[in-house]
């Protein structure tokens, strides 16, 4: 169920003109306010900057914000920076969400900034709508136990055993002939250095 | 190998197998046979004194079976661990009446018939599969008549007879007649690069271990004469280029052109063969005193076995899988496996060990760490719905999902579920909740792009490693297309929900796309091929319905392919237009009926 | 191995592609480059010819 005390934050980046060129982005911030639980907007020239980011930590601590919606680029490109951005605030960083109204939007309908605007404002009330139902996840952490298996005792097995082992780590080498070396073991030279193999 | 035998950080298993490898990344639990050697390694000092008295002679696997060994043995001079061993299925001696003759001789009494397998079990954060590879056996290309033909060996007979601890200690003479051949020739791709007879690969390694065949032959014998029939020589690698020119200078004549088979003088045991020279356009023909297969290689037979034990998946090659194969080229795509060497394919010793290094570094990235994160964004299942069809285990390509027939539960191992959300979208009681991708935050999308002027809209599932990032890459190279797309991210194309595809029809959608990784590209190993089968059966479900199939497309697009995105959009713009508000409004019609039915035959099944 | 008639969602284009029960293989359109291969199914085209 969405939950309906919500209250969202929307971000909207200009990102210079890459965003703004093509797209009106006041209509954009305008249409947000209009959405439900949508109870903090803003636009910047760059979002991801740092007086950008300021302004989102300032916006959750002041307004209570629960779940963030940024319009910009792709979040392939800056997920990983907003999402620190909100937990230096406390906000876990799976309740902010990126609208890409950028790669997917203002860039590849440059020619037509009505239907690119509608687009845009589509994007971000998707986005809105999807911020309603974000829940917390976290990323849990596990021991790593400091020994590695090596299956195969021919050069590369041995390779691999020999430098973690030299870096001090506990290797089991299994191999299943009565023998370490493998093909290699059994050429008499090897190339490009024309040298023995054992 | 010495350095690795006396290593103290390096517990080394001989004659040993992995039985089983259970949990997952940092913690793996290992248990391994050992088989019994019959001889105490640590006491034993290789004094030969046992090998002298066995009365066994069967042929030496490590010189080809050029030579003889006996059933206690040392596989080479320089083994390590440098101890002997018995080859149990050929000794004479587990009953002591009918031979036990080298415990008698063995002054250190480090002979033991009763010795018995173990079995060793210990934990490891990381796994290292470096099993290596076959050797392409020949025999049944019977057009070159090896193993009737004594005088035809392979490249790997070839190493043993020109070593110096090899069968004829260094000297190289033919099998036939054991004298030292003036002639010689070798056929390459033996086994490589062949649909029909072998492997349709290049083998990597053949044309270098030929050039260095050669130049040994040279050095040893200067008076040799030696062709080489090629298709391609490759010298791609550093200092292989100068190797190839010091061969041909030695006199090697190089010759374009493969033998469509070898012949064999009865009398001189001599081998004739009959080539076009390519180069030259014309036939020619050739007789040797001995000709050498340059065989390829294999993936091992027993690859298998690895492959369970780790969940792995294989190219279709046969070599094992890459997590990717440019950005992560020694990672398993199981976390915490890591490839080198020939498992992974066809190397050189250079190339096998540069892999190893990357290996253990990879390896150890993790154990340096001492933890590891887990993926935040996985599958979660409410028993409460689970009706048991077990279709998620099926679908899960890490194996994430364990089925307990007797008990009729099915557990997830969270460490291994990577979050592609296949199992959710195959699960028909909606009894598997995809964190961070739920069925409502997918639907919520869904609704809101078709709540206005639905029938100029186009609903894209886009996954986020290929076809979004292809409409990123699209963007960032400013291709144009119509304004009409609306797309939606899911981790993986294998995460779209039947549900999700007739929801958006009956939400007025004119188009729906599906589009994922090429085959290749998958991220989570094969789950695509279960978004493949599904858009069949949409296609099936829609056509039953009374729906154009054709409004439904599946598109493979990759991060590198804007310009096929773009090109897809405009196409798909056209294929839109075509679709009338008429067949737009029946479609909703059909589908809200259809759910309506749905509905009442999951009420009747509450009741 | 066998080879059946599939036909392209987005193009219409009719061509064979290799065939195997129970094996998913990645197809693409020889003339636009999609993935919308559909078989076309025995029944349907007898249907085809009843028409």
């Amino acid at each position: 169920m969405p939950q309906n005390d919500l209250k969202i934050g929307v971000f909207v980046c200009e990102c210079g003109t890459n965003i703004a060129g093509s797209v009106d982005v006041d209509t954009l911030v305008e249409e947000a306010k209009k959405m439900d639980s949508v109870v903090y907007t803003a636009k910047n020239r760059y979002m991801c900057s740092e007086p950008g980011q300021q302004e989102i930590k300032k916006a959750i601590e002041e307004q209570k914000l629960d779940r963030v919606v940024i319009a910009a680029c792709s979040p392939r490109m800056h997920e990983p920076t907003f999402r620190e951005c909100v937990s230096a605030v406390g906000l876990n960083p799976y309740l902010v969400d990126m609208a890409n109204i950028r790669e997917q939007c203002s860039w590849v309908h440059m020619e037509d900034r009505e239907k690119a605007t509608k687009k845009a404002k589509d994007i971000i009330k998707a986005y809105i709508a999807r911020a309603r139902y974000l829940e917390p996840q976290e990323e849990k952490e596990i021991p790593v136990t400091r020994a590695t298996l090596v299956i195969g005792g021919g050069i590369a097995g041995m390779q691999a055993s020999l430098d973690l082992a030299d870096a001090g780590y506990q290797v089991f080498l299994v191999e299943k002939e009565p023998a370490l070396g493998g093909i290699m073991a059994q050429l008499a030279k090897t190339y490009p250095t024309m040298d023995c193999a054992i | 190998m010495m350095d690795v035998g006396r290593h103290p950080n390096i517990k080394l298993l001989t004659c040993s197998q992995v039985e089983s490898i259970s949990g997952y990344v940092g913690n793996f639990h290992v248990r391994v046979h050992k088989k019994a050697r019959y001889v105490v390694e640590s006491e034993c000092t290789a004094c030969n004194d046992c090998v002298e008295v066995c009365p066994v002679i069967i042929p030496d696997e490590y010189q080809q079976g050029l030579s003889s060994r006996k059933a206690i043995y040392i596989p080479f001079p320089q083994a390590v661990p440098s101890a002997y061993l018995i080859d149990m299925n050929n000794c004479l001696g587990t009953n002591p009446i009918a031979c036990g003759k080298c415990a008698e001789k063995c002054d250190k009494k480090c002979i033991d018939y009763d010795m018995k397998d173990e079995i060793i079990e210990f934990d490891v954060g990381t796994v290292i599969v470096a099993t290596g590879m076959d050797v392409f056996d020949p025999t049944p290309l019977d057009e070159y008549g090896y193993g009737t033909y004594e005088n035809v060996i392979t490249s790997m007979e070839f190493e043993r007879l020109l070593s110096a601890g090899g069968p004829s200690d260094g000297h190289f003479i033919r099998p036939t007649d054991r004298r030292k051949p003036k002639t010689v020739g070798f056929i390459q791709c033996v086994g490589s690069r062949c649909e029909q007879r072998g492997q349709p690969y290049c083998s990597n390694i053949c044309c270098m271990n030929t050039i260095k065949d050669t130049l040994l032959l040279k050095d040893h014998y200067p008076d040799i004469e030696a062709k080489v029939f090629y298709i391609d020589m490759r010298a791609f690698g550093k200092g292989f280029e100068d190797l190839f020119k010091r061969s041909k200078e030695a006199g090697v004549q190089y010759i374009r052109g493969i033998p469509g088979e070898i012949i064999e003088d009865s009398k001189t045991r001599n081998l004739k063969i009959l080539v076009e020279d390519t180069t030259a356009n014309k036939m020619e023909e050739h007789e040797f005193e001995m000709m050498v297969l340059s065989v390829g290689v294999t993936p091992r037979l027993d690859m298998p076995e690895v492959q369970k034990l780790l969940t792995l998946s294989k190219t279709p090659d046969g070599f094992f899988m890459e997590a990717h194969p440019k950005l992560k080229p020694v990672d398993a795509p199981t976390s915490g496996v890591f490839f080198a060497g020939c498992a992974e394919a066809p190397k050189d010793v250079k190339d096998s060990v540069t892999q190893a290094s990357a290996a253990a570094a990879r390896a150890e990235t993790l154990l340096a760490a001492g933890k590891v994160k887990l993926e935040a964004i996985t599958s979660e299942l409410n028993a409460d719905l689970c009706r048991f069809c077990t279709i998620c285990a099926q679908a899960c390509p890490y194996k994430a999902i364990t089925v307990d027939p007797k008990k009729k539960t099915i557990s997830y191992i969270e460490a291994l579920c990577k979050g592609c959300g296949t199992c959710g979208a195959e699960c028909r009681f909606s009894a598997i909740k995809m964190k961070h991708f739920t069925d409502e935050q997918i639907v919520s999308q869904i609704d809101t792009y078709l709540e206005e002027d639905s029938y100029d809209k186009v609903i894209i599932f886009a996954c986020n490693w290929c076809s979004y990032a292809g409409a990123d890459t699209c963007g960032g190279a400013r291709l144009q297309y119509p304004p009409s797309s609306r797309l939606i991210r899911t981790m993986c194309s294998g995460r779209v929900d039947e549900k999700f595809v007739l929801h958006a029809f009956r939400k007025g959608a004119p188009m729906v796309v599906v589009s994922g990784c090429h085959y290749v590209d998958c991220h989570y190993i094969d789950a695509n091929r279960w978004t493949q089968k599904r858009v069949e059966k949409l296609w099936d479900k829609l056509e039953r319905l009374g729906i154009r199939p054709e409004r439904l497309l599946l598109e493979w697009i990759s991060a590198a392919e804007g310009r096929r995105f773009a090109q897809t959009m405009q196409d798909i713009e056209e294929l839109r237009k075509k679709v009338t508000k008429e067949e737009i409004e029946h479609t909703i019609k059909i589908l809200t009926e259809e759910e309506e039915k749905e509905r009442q035959k999951q009420e009747k099944l509450k009741k | 191995m066998e080879e059946k008639d599939f036909k392209c969602l987005r193009c219409g284009t009719i061509s064979k592609f290799p065939y195997e029960k129970g094996v998913m293989m990645e197809r693409q359109c020889l003339k636009c480059g999609s993935n919308s291969i559909r078989l076309v199914k025995e029944k349907k085209k007898e249907e085809k010819k009843k028409e």
